[in-house]
C-alpha cells in the first residue's frame, strides 16, 4: 500500500514541477502583462497543489497532510489576490482606450 | 563532499557584488539594496560555517537569527534618512 | 546527488543577486532581491537550520522587501551618470579580491567547534528542547535583550526624523474577503510558531514578523491607518516588550543573584513569558516602521 502511495506521490509531484516549468516559460514568452498574469496564477496554483498532494503523498502522515493542505490553500488564495490585484492596476492604466 | 563549501562562496559572491554596486551607483535605494545583500551574503557564510554533519551548531544559527532581525530595523531606519535627504534635495 | 541541487541552488542565488543589482528598474530590482531571499531562506533549509530559513523568508524577504517598495515608489532616482572607467575597474577587482579572500578565509580555517558539545549538556536543564530557542532565550539571552534595544533605537530614529505616511488606495473588492480568511490565519498561526518553538523550529522572531505581516494586510486594505489612536496602541505595545523585557532581566538578578540567571526548574515559564511578550511587541515595531510614526501637528 505505501508502495503504491508513493509512486503516486511521485506521480503528482511530476506533474506538479511540469506545471510550474510551463508557467515560467509563459511569464517568459508572452507579450503583456496581464496575460503573462494569467499563465502565473493558473499553472502556480495547480502546481504547487499537486507538488502538495504528491508530497503529503510521499510522506504518509496524517499532520504532514494537514499542514501541506494548509499551504496549498494559503499560497492559492494570496496567488489569486495577487493577480486580481496586479490586474486591476494594470487594466486601470489602460483607460483611455 | 558536504554542502556548505558551496554555500560559503556563494555567500562570498553576493559580498563581492553588493561591494561592487556600492562603489559604482549613486542611487540611494540601490545602495540600501546592495547593503542588505552584504548583510545577508554575510550570514550566509556564518551559516554555512554551522554546517555539521549530525547536528548543527546553534550558537552560529542565533546570531544569525539575531543578524537578520537587526537588518530589518537598520534598513528601515536608513530608508526614513533617505526619504529625509531626498526631501531636503528639493528645496 | 544532491549536490547538484545545492550547486545549481547556490549559482541560482548569486545570478538572481547580480541581476537585481544590475538592473535599472527599481521595483523589479526589488523584486529580484526578494527572490534571492527566498531562494536563500531554501539554502538555510538545505544547511539544517529550519528557524533562521522562517526567519529569513519572512523578515529578510517579505518585510525587507515591503519596505524597500515602499521606499521605491517615494524616492526620486538618481541621476543615471555611469562612474568612470578606471573607478569601475578599481572596484570590481577590490569586490572580487575581497570576496575571494574571505571565502578562502573561512573554507580553511582550521580548529574545532566548542559549542555543539556545551549546548548539547546545557540543554537538558535550560527548560526548553529546540537548541536555537535555547541559545536565544537562556544562553545568550543578553544578545536577544541588547537586539530588542537595536530594534528600538530604529523605531526612536524612524520617530524623530517621521516620515511620511503611506496611502494605500482602494483595493478593490477582493482584498476585504482575501483579510477575512487571512487575518485570522496569520494570528493563529504567529500564536502557534511562538508554542511550538519550544520544540521544533518556531520562536518568538517568526511568530512577530507573522503577526506584523497581518498587521500591514489590514492597513493596505485601510483598516488599520496610523491614526492617533492606533498609534498610541502600537507604541504601547513597542514599549510593552522592551520594558517587559528588562523587568524580568532585573526580577531575575533579584531572584537568583545574577543577571538573566533563571530560576532552577521555572525555565521554561520564564521563556514563554518572555517570548511573548517579544512576539507581540516585534510586531508592534515592525508596523510602526513600516507606517512611518507621524508627529502631532503643531499647534
Amino acid at each position: 500500500m505505501s508502495a503504491v502511495l508513493y509512486v503516486i506521490g511521485l506521480g503528482l509531484m511530476t506533474c506538479g514541477v511540469v506545471l510550474l516549468l510551463i508557467a515560467a516559460l509563459g511569464v517568459w514568452s508572452l507579450p503583456s502583462a496581464v496575460s503573462r498574469l494569467h499563465a502565473l496564477t493558473k499553472a502556480d496554483s495547480a502546481g504547487l497543489s499537486l507538488i502538495a498532494l504528491g508530497a503529503a503523498c510521499v510522506n504518509g502522515r496524517l499532520d504532514a497532510l494537514l499542514a501541506l493542505v494548509l499551504c496549498a490553500v494559503l499560497v492559492a488564495l494570496s496567488g489569486a489576490t495577487m493577480g486580481h490585484l496586479i490586474a486591476r492596476s494594470h487594466v486601470s492604466e489602460d483607460e483611455p482606450e | 563532499m558536504t554542502p556548505d563549501f558551496i554555500y560559503i562562496f556563494a555567500g562570498a559572491g553576493l559580498v563581492g557584488l553588493a561591494m561592487y554596486r556600492l562603489a559604482t551607483r549613486r542611487d540611494m535605494l540601490l545602495r540600501v539594496l546592495a547593503l542588505n545583500f552584504l548583510a545577508i551574503g554575510v550570514a550566509m557564510i556564518l551559516q554555512a560555517s554551522a554546517f555539521g554533519e549530525t547536528l548543527t551548531d546553534a550558537v552560529p544559527q542565533a546570531f544569525v537569527l539575531t543578524g537578520i532581525v537587526v537588518l530589518v530595523g537598520v534598513t528601515a531606519a536608513l530608508l526614513a534618512l533617505a526619504e529625509q535627504i531626498d526631501g531636503h534635495d528639493d528645496e | 546527488m544532491s549536490m547538484a541541487f545545492d550547486i545549481l541552488l547556490a549559482l541560482g542565488i548569486v545570478f538572481t543577486a547580480g541581476t537585481a543589482l544590475g538592473l535599472r528598474d527599481r521595483i523589479a530590482s526589488v523584486t529580484g532581491f526578494v527572490i534571492t531571499g527566498l531562494l536563500i531562506a531554501l539554502s538555510f533549509v538545505r544547511l539544517g537550520a529550519p528557524d533562521v530559513a522562517l526567519a529569513e523568508a519572512a523578515i529578510g524577504a517579505g518585510l525587507t522587501g515591503a519596505l524597500l517598495l515602499r521606499s521605491a515608489l517615494r524616492l526620486k532616482p538618481a541621476e543615471g551618470s555611469k562612474s568612470p572607467a578606471l573607478q569601475r575597474f578599481l572596484a570590481a577587482s577590490i569586490a572580487t579580491g575581497l570576496s575571494c579572500a574571505l571565502a578562502w578565509a573561512v573554507y580553511t580555517a582550521p580548529g574545532t567547534a566548542l559549542y555543539p558539545a556545551l549546548v548539547s549538556e546545557g540543554l537538558a536543564k535550560s527548560g526548553v528542547d529546540n537548541p536555537v530557542t535555547a541559545v536565544l532565550l537562556n544562553f545568550r539571552v543578553w544578545d536577544t535583550l541588547l537586539e530588542i534595544v537595536v530594534l528600538f533605537a530604529a523605531l526612536v530614529l524612524v520617530r524623530i526624523i517621521a516620515p511620511a505616511v503611506p496611502q494605500p488606495e482602494a483595493l478593490g473588492e477582493l482584498m476585504l474577503p482575501f483579510m477575512r480568511v487571512i487575518i485570522p490565519v496569520c494570528v493563529f498561526l504567529s500564536g502557534h510558531l511562538l508554542w511550538q518553538g519550544a520544540t521544533v523550529p518556531g520562536g518568538a522572531f517568526q511568530a512577530g514578523a507573522m503577526l506584523a505581516g497581518g498587521f500591514l494586510v489590514l492597513f493596505m486594505g485601510g483598516l488599520a491607518l496610523p491614526t492617533p489612536r492606533v498609534m498610541a496602541f502600537g507604541k504601547a505595545l513597542a514599549l510593552a516588550g522592551l520594558a517587559i523585557f528588562a523587568l524580568a532581566a532585573l526580577a531575575t538578578e533579584a531572584l537568583t543573584g545574577t543577571l538573566l540567571f533563571y530560576p532552577d526548574g521555572d525555565e521554561k515559564i520564564w521563556i514563554i513569558a518572555i517570548e511573548s511578550a517579544l512576539t507581540l511587541s516585534i510586531a508592534a515595531m515592525l508596523y510602526l516602521l513600516f507606517c512611518g510614526m507621524p508627529r502631532r501637528p503643531a499647534k
